[in-house]
């Protein structure tokens, strides 16, 4: 099973190798917008009258989200407010920031250049710090520096990849920080491919009119995370791991004031009293929308959504989620997992069955992805693997005759690792893919200085909306933790400088408790998630509640 | 090697000791005989185990002698006296008991095995052999120079991996004569600098530092010539606390700088360049 | 997920030395949670590029112990495994505007001086799940090669599998980790093309025309964005 392609798919595979010399440099129309359109009405996920549902309650009744949101939403908290003691702090800091991935560290690392001391921030984050769905990124990260290009350009690649439902003033201060955030990484020593003269490597991307992409090969989420992590070790910004923040506190005069974490190995809560909070939890797509398989980390499960939602922030383009055109299809071990969009950067083009090109390799994510769906589901010109999965081939090899042998090893060493594993070459033989869950294209509304409608509250990264309207273009959402990070991590310490919090409570999550009650939702589920079912359903169904003491 | 000598530089040589590494390579160059650096090759580990069951610390050597097989080659070179000196005896080892080359190849599993054909020497054995060339060579024999040759222990104990006579050794004197130097005999030239105990006993070094080069002196000498990193930083650095300031060479550079080939000495603590000028060698 | 026992062909595992029944075809990761495991540690990014699932096993005909991620690996007939999700390795502080290897020759030596134990065994190699040549990074570093130790170890995904196994004590990932900054910020030439961008930023160049976009109707902005050029090729 992990031995390569099947005997059955190498037959496909021949077609493919087949028409590749004739395909090579061959580009296939982009979609007119009304075709783009009509793509999308019909096969992608977002536009399918089925599986939304209208919120209740809360800031943003009457808005349709994902159901599998929606059920989380209109669930009870995790804790009850009654069993929590307020008035023992634990952590009394200026900056509390919640979500250790590529925001959250940011927001770190400029709230101590901000003149915070490092002792006064604390990091709570689910996992360990840095696992996150910025450390998996692969392609690279969008700022517009080239002479040939401007910010003004990035504006309008942003804005019109977005269906022009951005929010103006946060494509703005995307685009215009661009630069500032490379320079920032410059100086940290962040290692990106570079020209032999130190100008940047840049690649398109879909969407992009201009060569914009900034990598580090296929590791770039990597290759800036932990870059970020280091430099917050070495300043001793605090972090609790393993530690996530299940409630948002609230003080009497209804600012946000801080954060109930528990800690998920003893189950021990802690009460922590913060002037500022920064929400950087990041996405939600372990939540697996529509049954949709995920390029996501085990952490993705949407709680900055609910704990925000609850405290009183409004959400925004919840109802449009990214499907990544190109995740894997084959071998079933790797499933979801993303096929980086810079193999088509760099040449690879999609192909059917029989290896005929259907789609421009650029196209925006969502058209690309629905086109992809539609020549399986609609046009049944994709290839079914032994378990079922639809897919049509990525043509990789292409890569090698465009850019030379050696390029696919070179500039995508994840890549071609995670399929040796399996016993498959892709600089030889195709990838079979399909769309994947792969970004929360919306989420709490914020400010272009970071800041949430509710007093105390700070947001950047995934776990905020507006930047990206209903679509993101790839390179934007590295760029947008960092913006946005930094961002929410400034005005955060500005705050914390003159801000004085009242008495705790958890009031605000009684409340909601009664607006789901008086709303006459039934619901047996309890939220944030923090981590996503995945035991056996045998195992699940002899699943004793009973705890264990000696 | 015909084109010249496979070159096993050692870690110290990129850093700390460039200045020996750019001496000896120009010199080989000049001569016709360039050192070709390694392909691949590991840290010696820099301290040779005595234990006879000790397989562990002989494992580093005996991987550089597998890139030297691989590279199709018998012999290698090496500057450094250190590195000299645990390849060697690690190398000898393998060659004198076959058990324990066997133990070895089990754990390396490099393809193909270590076979014990290859030979280590020191850049001294390979300069003696070619003393005639170097006089032809010669441009400005540094014959206002007076020098003391300094060979610590390295290269001459234990017996079996010395390069020269242990107790009497003469190759450096030889050199030295070729290129015109008067020779300054010091009977404290095998004597130990005091080594590693530079890291935390520097008192041991100061007083093994002030008896060598206080010798040398009362005997006439401008300065030392070596070929060991670690003893040159021993007795140019730990010369501060003493009264002396001469002048520590590695040898290679006196040859070259004898050949007329331009040598940078960029880290010598004590500046070797003044007492050059003084006697005009350098401009 | 469907798992139906009945139409998937069973293997079994050990997890430490316990034995469940598992359908074949699983990653490790996976075949731990079809038998009722909820990883907390152990699991992080599940595509290979966190490094939390480090795994370490032993299969019945293999008296050498294998290592590799749980979320990128098949689980196989008979394996014995156990996952190490945390492995006690100091990393040193240091200023990255106190490391510049033109004033230092050997910095790498000053923050991590026990890669002077280097042994040349290259178990760190063997046990990498990455397949980074480990001990030859640790190598370079040793003679001062903060490049080359930077390049070789650009892949490494922090496991801490090679540290563990080493007989040195080297702490490899947070070595490379210094190794990758200092290169990243003094070996590596910077952009001037960059640098003119923020200074032009800096001096106010896009602020009138970022307004204008900002402010304009959404007809006009659609109109500029269907017909902006496209730089399609090289
Ligand atoms: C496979 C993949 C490839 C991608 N490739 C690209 C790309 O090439 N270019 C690009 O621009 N973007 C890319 N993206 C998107 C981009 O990586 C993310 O959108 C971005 O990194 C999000 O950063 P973040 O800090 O907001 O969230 P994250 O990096 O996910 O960080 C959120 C952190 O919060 C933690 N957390 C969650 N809940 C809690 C809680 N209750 N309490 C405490 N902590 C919590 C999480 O565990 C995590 O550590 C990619 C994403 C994925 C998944
Ligand atoms: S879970 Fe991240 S590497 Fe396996």
């Amino acid at each position: 099973m992990t031995d390569g392609y099947p005997d059955y798919m190498q037959e496909s595979i021949k077609k493919v190798k087949e028409t590749r010399e004739e395909r090579m440099g061959k580009t296939y129309d982009r979609m007119t917008p009304s075709e783009g359109q009509e793509v999308l009405n019909n096969f992608h996920p977002d536009y399918k009258k089925e599986g939304k549902e209208e919120l209740k309650i809360g800031p943003s009744k009457g808005r349709k989200v994902p159901t599998e949101l929606a059920k989380l939403l209109r669930a009870r908290s995790l804790i009850d407010p009654s069993e929590i003691d307020l008035t023992q702090v634990d952590h009394d800091v200026d900056v509390l920031i919640i979500g250790g991935g590529g925001a959250g560290t940011v927001a770190a690392l400029w709230s101590v250049y901000e003149g915070i001391d490092p002792e006064n921030i604390l990091i709570s984050t689910k996992l360990r710090h840095g696992d996150s769905n910025s450390m998996m990124a692969q392609g690279g990260i969008q700022a517009a520096d080239k002479d040939d290009d401007s910010p003004i350009k990035h504006y309008l690649d942003a804005i019109g990849g977005g269906h022009f439902t951005n929010v103006p003033e946060l494509v703005k201060a995307l685009t215009i920080d661009g630069p500032k955030v490379l320079k920032w990484h410059e100086e940290l020593g962040i290692m990106y491919d570079r020209e032999e003269d130190g100008n940047f490597v840049e690649l398109p991307g879909g969407g992009t009119s201009r060569y914009r992409l900034h990598s580090s090969g296929d590791y770039t989420g990597m290759e800036l995370m932990r870059v970020l992590r280091d430099e917050a070790d070495n300043l001793d910004i605090p972090v609790l791991e393993f530690t996530p923040a299940v409630e948002l506190l609230k003080d009497d005069k209804g600012q946000v004031a801080g954060a109930l974490l528990m800690n998920l190995e003893t189950n021990e809560y802690y009460v922590v009293r913060a002037k500022s909070t920064v929400m950087a939890t990041g996405g939600f797509g372990r939540l697996h929308v529509q049954a949709f398989p995920t390029t996501n980390h085990y952490g993705a499960t949407g709680d900055g959504l609910i704990m925000g939602y609850r405290a009183g922030v409004p959400i925004r383009d919840l109802d449009s989620v990214q499907y990544h055109p190109t995740g894997a299809a084959f071998p079933d071990q790797i499933v979801g997992l993303l096929v980086t969009e810079k193999v088509r950067s760099l040449g690879a083009q999609p192909v059917n069955m029989d290896g005929e090109l259907f789609v421009n390799p650029l196209e925006p994510r969502d058209i690309e992805a629905a086109a992809i769906i539609r020549e399986c589901r609609g046009r049944e010109n994709g290839v079914t693997t032994p378990t079922g999965m639809q897919g049509v081939w990525l043509d990789s090899p292409l890569i090698e005759m465009k850019s030379g042998e050696g390029t696919i090893e070179d500039t995508l060493p994840a890549m071609v690792r995670q399929y040796e594993r399996f016993g498959i070459d892709i600089t030889k033989e195709p990838i079979l893919v399909y769309p994947t869950l792969h970004y929360q294209n919306g989420g709490l509304i914020i400010n272009e200085d970071g800041s949430t409608p509710v007093k105390g509250l700070f947001a950047g990264g995934e776990v905020e909306g507006g930047v990206h309207g209903k679509n993101r273009l790839m390179g934007n959402s590295l760029l947008d933790y960092n913006v946005f990070g930094r961002r929410a991590g400034m005005t955060a310490a500005k705050h914390a400088k003159k801000a004085s919090i009242g008495k705790l409570t958890l009031d605000h999550v009684n409340d909601y408790n009664q607006q789901i009650e008086d709303a006459g939702i039934k619901t047996d589920k309890k939220s944030p998630l923090l981590l996503p079912e995945y035991r056996g359903k045998k195992v699940l169904e002899r699943h004793l509640d009973v705890e264990v003491t000696l | 090697m015909e084109e010249g000598y496979l070159y096993y530089p050692g870690c110290t040589l990129k850093t700390k000791a460039s200045d020996y590494e750019e001496s000896a390579m120009a010199v080989m160059e000049a001569l016709g005989k360039p050192l070709v650096e390694m392909d691949d090759w590991y840290c010696c580990g820099a301290v040779q185990s005595l234990t006879e069951d000790d397989i562990m610390h002989q494992i580093a050597p005996i991987r550089t002698m597998c890139c030297a097989q691989e590279q199709g080659e018998k012999e290698v070179v090496t500057l450094c006296d250190m590195c000299y000196n645990v390849l060697k005896q690690a190398n000898e080892r393998m060659k004198e008991k076959p058990d324990d080359l066997e133990t070895m190849n089990e754990f390396l599993t490099e393809d193909p095995d270590y076979l014990g054909e290859v030979d280590v020497h020191h850049i001294f054995e390979i300069l003696r052999d070619m003393k005639d060339e170097i006089k032809k060579k010669v441009k400005k024999p540094i014959t206002d120079l007076k020098i003391a040759p300094y060979y610590g222990c390295m290269l001459l104990r234990p017996d079996h991996v010395a390069i020269d006579d242990t107790e009497d050794p003469h190759i450096m004197e030889g050199l030295l004569e070729a290129i015109g130097a008067e020779v300054i005999h010091n009977p404290k030239r095998t004597e130990c600098c005091g080594s590693y105990h530079t890291v935390n006993r520097s008192d041991i070094v100061e007083k093994r530092v002030e008896d060598i080069v206080s010798r040398a002196v009362k005997d006439g000498a401008d300065a030392i010539a070596l070929s060991c990193p670690l003893c040159q930083f021993n007795l140019d650095f730990h010369q501060r606390n003493t009264e002396y300031d001469i002048p520590v060479f590695y040898l290679t550079e006196l040859i070259a700088l004898a050949m007329g080939i331009e040598v940078g000495m960029e880290k010598h603590k004590i500046d070797p360049k003044s007492l050059l000028k003084d006697k005009k060698i350098l401009e | 997920m469907s798992e139906d026992e009945e139409n998937r062909e069973m293997i079994e595992i050990f997890v430490m030395g316990k034995r469940y029944k598992v359908p074949k075809g699983l990653t490790i990761m996976t075949a731990l949670e079809y038998a009722g495991y909820k990883y907390v540690r152990g699991c992080g990014c599940r595509g290979g590029f966190c490094g939390a699932c480090a795994t370490i096993y032993r299969t019945e005909d293999e008296y050498k112990f294998k290592m590799d991620l749980a979320c990128q690996t098949a689980v196989q007939d008979g394996m014995f495994l156990v996952q190490l999700p945390f492995v006690p390795a100091v990393r040193e502080d240091f200023d990255i505007e106190e490391v510049d290897p033109k004033e230092n020759d050997n910095v790498m030596l000053d923050y991590y001086s026990e890669i002077a134990r280097c042994v040349s065994c290259n178990t760190c190699t063997k046990a990498c799940p990455q397949d980074i040549e480990a001990m030859d990074y640790v190598q370079a570093a040793l003679r001062g090669d903060v490049e080359r130790c930077a390049d070789l170890s650009f892949d490494c995904i922090q496991c801490g599998l090679c540290s563990i196994r080493c007989p040195a004590d080297i702490k490899h990932y947070h070595l490379a980790q210094l190794a990758r900054r200092i290169t990243g910020r003094y070996i590596h030439e910077h952009s001037d093309e960059l640098e003119k961008r923020v200074q032009e930023i800096k001096n106010g160049e896009y602020d009138d025309k970022m307004k204008e976009m900002v402010e304009m109707e959404m007809e006009e902005l659609k109109k500029l964005y269907e017909e902006r050029d496209i730089r399609e090729e090289g």
